[in-house]
């Protein structure tokens, strides 16, 4: 019996892992847009599109490999696209991130039929996955390898991807031009900062990413090519990005946190009576529930703050000296 | 001398505010000078000193460094051509560190990679070698604003700007700060750089300056050598006619009290008290004048008292009915106006346009709102005749506010403020930022206001202000009301003294000590 919940324990590790990658690639992505002052909302479309070109490209060319980098391409291209309409003609990267999104969605349902004959989904037995690794080092590791080997090399892309945004953002030259263009970007401006490269950059690189996640759907977890295949891990990913405080590590985190959702989901169809309707709203659930966290987290902190002020106050040991250094006024 | 700067036949014209900004402008700058560059709002020195920092293009006009014919298309090339900008607006990055915002763009790295710690020492030695500490490592956004212009003066120095732009870096200062600078300005001049100094303090150009130029309405004036001027004459030529520089202010006749602030403490964002069981009055009919070194609890207190702010303890009266529970809009609703310190972050909102801006918490009088729909006619002529009143250059009804000089922009919130009869008015800095004339006209304005029955709060740190305008005045420290003085006998000297935590028996003391 006890061995029977570890095996299951693990199988919700490793799908929650699996899970987790398209929206943490996704969100690595999200992340670099908010760090370069670009809001990306077109992540789900982008995604979208990278599972379909993933799965279709594999499908003519013969090679799984070749439809990623296809897709992956798509995505950066279009990502230079919202980068052009956004620094020559002004277009309200919202607006466009919408557009994209629905477009995407009815393209990719037309396509599908038209080129295959199908509406609700589609898949070749020629396709071929994308195969996992074994890792040796890690194989042989008791506990740990169980939970970190097997996957193919998208999953452990992601995690490479985490880290390496990570040191570009905060121990490369560019990646602090990243954050200051962010942040600030008539002060990027004034020093001589080229802004439109740095927003530019980011859309490209989180177009790609979105895309990879994509592919991770179509034919890296699965083979196979459903409509909206997506389902709003574009958003979910958003989220994460949000939640953890646009850091790539912590935004890593928030998405795992999300795939165990995820899996989670699925794991509670199969051994309860649950209806599929419900359990396949737990993600969804769990999105909403970070994003009110997101926008409660900041006021709590203040109610905090001045909680213990307060108290501060009243404690008779407090003299009126000590609590009245001077606190520098916000002008 | 040498020339180091030679700027000829300048011309700016924009469209899209229907401006002649430059207009045929001649500026010449010797080495190692510190030249005054002094004009009213929107008199165009700003637009001038963006040209020559590559950030506007001029329609005609050449620049020569060093008697050598330079184009200056882009920041870019001012900076590698030894010009450096510290502009009007700071232009630092919040969360970054002190070292961090000096380096940007010029950080040290290998092959990309960052070198934090020679960045930080690189900046430890620059401070040293010109005098101005400042810790690399902590960050712009908890720095005061004095600080945060050292930063930026660095930042320059650190390219290796031999012309250094000023543009009004005194404007945010506390007198201190201001003393502070003039001396880091003098031995900066002294070391061999060439300073352009834009202010509207007279004062500030007799101290700091070697040559001043004079700018109005887009041209230029006429330069002149600072010992051979004075300050009436250089305001004459500023205005184009006399300015009074003394008001007239009628005895004061207070009545009812309007508002009242009873044991009000309030705490920072960083959760340390900066108001402590505060309690002050304001009559109708006075201006009750608030002093204090920035920092000592002013901020806090205006927004508390304006509605932006929670209270932690204290109650607020405006016309004897408890305030503390109503909001921003609800406070201004009943007769309460607010000009606020920060123009930009919270007195306006530059994405909206003029009229917009100006009818905030209006709209929904009838006046300007018929069933729900707003009344276009009616509210461009209350933008026109607020232009006209207050003489905002650049300004017209339905118009961008973003490319209002930052002295116009003032004089919108000014006049919003002001007008619609306020029964109390909050007045945080009101003058800052502005010229001779129209801070007479504000001042005029609030004292107006004052006859009209109006109470005013009237908090600043410029001493000249609160002296002239006060009926009475009480010096903040430490969020506490350190004393409070007649402004009919008080002296620069006994707020001096409360300023900086003294006491009145003290203040007597030192009175008689003086006087024997
Ligand atoms: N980008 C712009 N677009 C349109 N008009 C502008 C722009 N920049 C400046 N102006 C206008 O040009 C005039 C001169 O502005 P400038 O900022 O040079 O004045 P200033 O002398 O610096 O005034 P202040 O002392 O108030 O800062 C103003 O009337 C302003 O409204
Ligand atoms: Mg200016």
């Amino acid at each position: 019996m006890g061995n029977f919940t570890d095996i299951l324990t693990f199988q919700l590790l490793n799908s929650g892992i699996r899970l987790a990658t398209p929206i943490i690639l996704a969100a690595l992505g999200g992340a670099l847009c908010n760090r370069a002052g670009v809001l990306n909302l077109a992540l789900e479309g982008k995604m979208l599109l990278g599972a379909f070109l993933a799965i279709v490209v594999a499908f003519y060319v013969g090679n799984t490999y070749i439809g990623i980098v296809i897709a992956m391409m798509a995505g950066g291209l279009l990502g230079l696209l919202f980068a052009f309409l956004y620094h020559r003609y002004e277009v309200d990267l919202i607006i466009l991130a919408i557009a994209l999104n629905m477009l995407i969605l009815e393209l990719t349902v037309y396509f599908m039929r038209v080129l295959f004959g199908q509406v609700g989904s589609w898949s070749d037995p020629s396709i071929q996955r994308v195969p996992d690794i074994q890792i040796p080092v890690l194989k042989n590791i008791p506990v740990l390898g169980d939970i970190l080997n097997g996957y193919n090399f998208i999953v452990y892309f992601s995690w490479f991807a985490a880290i390496a945004l990570y040191f570009i953002l905060f121990h490369t030259k560019f990646g602090r031009h990243v954050r200051a263009v962010g942040e600030n970007k008539e002060a990027a401006e004034t020093v001589g900062i080229n802004s439109r490269r740095v927003q530019t950059f980011a859309l490209v690189i989180s177009g790609m990413l979105a895309a990879m996640g994509g592919a991770f759907l179509s034919v890296g977890h699965l083979k196979l090519f459903t409509r909206n295949m997506s389902n709003g891990r574009g958003w979910t990913a958003i989220t994460a990005a949000l939640f953890g405080f646009n850091h790539p590590i912590a935004t890593f985190f928030t998405g795992l946190f999300f795939g165990f959702a995820d899996a989670f989901a699925v794991r509670i169809q199969n051994v309860t009576d649950l209806p599929p309707n419900l359990a396949q709203l737990i993600p969804h659930f769990t999105t909403l529930v970070v994003l009110v966290l997101v926008a409660l987290r900041e006021k709590v902190g203040q109610m905090l703050a001045r909680r213990r002020f307060q108290t501060q106050l009243q404690s008779p040991q407090t003299s009126p000296e000590g609590a009245t250094s001077p606190a520098s006024g916000t002008d | 001398m040498a020339l180091a700067l030679e700027m000829k036949g300048i011309t700016k014209y924009f469209p899209s505010s229907d401006v002649l900004a430059n207009n045929n402008v001649d500026f010449t700058v010797e080495a190692g000078e510190v030249h005054a560059l002094v004009g009213e709002n929107g008199a165009g020195k700003t637009t001038l000193m963006n040209i020559l920092y590559g950030l506007v293009k001029p329609d005609s006009g050449e620049i020569f460094l060093d008697g050598n014919k330079v184009s200056i298309g882009h920041p870019d090339d001012a900076i590698r051509l030894g010009i450096g900008m510290v502009h009007q607006h700071f232009k630092l990055v919040p969360s970054f560190t002190v070292a961090q915002n000096i380096m940007l763009g010029i950080e040290p790295s290998t092959f990309g990679v960052l070198r934090q710690r020679d960045e930080n020492e690189a900046v430890a030695r620059l401070a040293e070698q010109y005098g101005l500490p400042v810790d690399p490592t902590a960050h712009v956004r908890d720095l005061p604003v004095g600080m945060q212009q050292r930063v930026e003066i660095l930042k320059v120095l650190q390219r290796e700007a031999k012309i250094l732009i000023l543009d009004e870096p005194t404007a945010v200062l506390t007198p201190q700060e201001v003393g502070e600078l003039i001396r880091i300005v003098r031995n900066l001049s002294k070391l061999g750089y060439t300073i352009i100094f834009i202010t509207h303090k007279l004062v500030e150009v007799m101290h700091v300056a070697d040559r001043v130029s004079v700018m109005r309405g887009g041209r230029m004036m006429g330069t002149k050598k600072v010992s051979d001027t004075s300050i009436p004459e250089l305001a004459r030529m500023m205005v184009g006619r006399e300015v009074i520089l003394q008001l007239e202010k009628p005895e004061a006749r207070p009545g009812e009290v309007v508002f009242e602030a009873k044991d009000v403490t309030v705490a920072s964002a960083s959760g340390v008290p900066a108001v402590l069981n505060l309690s002050l009055q304001v009559r109708e009919g006075e201006i009750l004048g608030v002093a204090g070194v920035s920092g000592n609890g002013q901020t806090e207190l205006v927004e508390a008292i304006a509605g932006m702010r929670p209270l932690d303890g204290g109650k607020l009266y405006f016309l004897g009915k408890e305030i503390n529970r109503l909001d921003v809009y609800q406070r201004r609703h009943l007769g309460m106006a607010h000009i606020p310190e920060d123009r930009i972050q919270v007195g306006l909102n530059l994405e909206a346009n003029l009229d917009e801006n100006l009818i905030v918490s209006r709209y929904k009088l009838p006046r300007f709102n018929r069933m729900g729909f707003l009344l276009r006619r009616a509210i461009r002529d209350f933008s026109a005749s607020i232009i006209e009143k207050f003489s905002i250059a650049g300004a017209r009804p339905g118009g961008s506010i973003a490319t209002l000089s930052g002295g116009n922009m003032q004089k919108v919130v000014v006049g919003r403020e002001l007008s619609g009869n306020p029964k109390f008015i909050i007045a945080n800095q009101p003058t800052r930022g502005l010229d001779v004339g129209s801070i007479e006209f504000v001042h005029q304005t609030l004292l107006d206001a004052r006859a009209e029955g109006a109470g005013i709060l009237l908090v600043s740190v410029e001493l000249d202000e609160i002296m002239s305008l006060s009926d009475r005045i009480v010096v903040l420290y430490r969020g506490q009301i350190q004393g409070e003085l007649d402004a009919a006998t008080a002296t620069e000297e006994e707020i001096g003294i409360l300023m900086a935590g003294g006491t009145l028996q003290e203040t007597a003391r030192s009175m008689k000590a003086a006087a024997s």
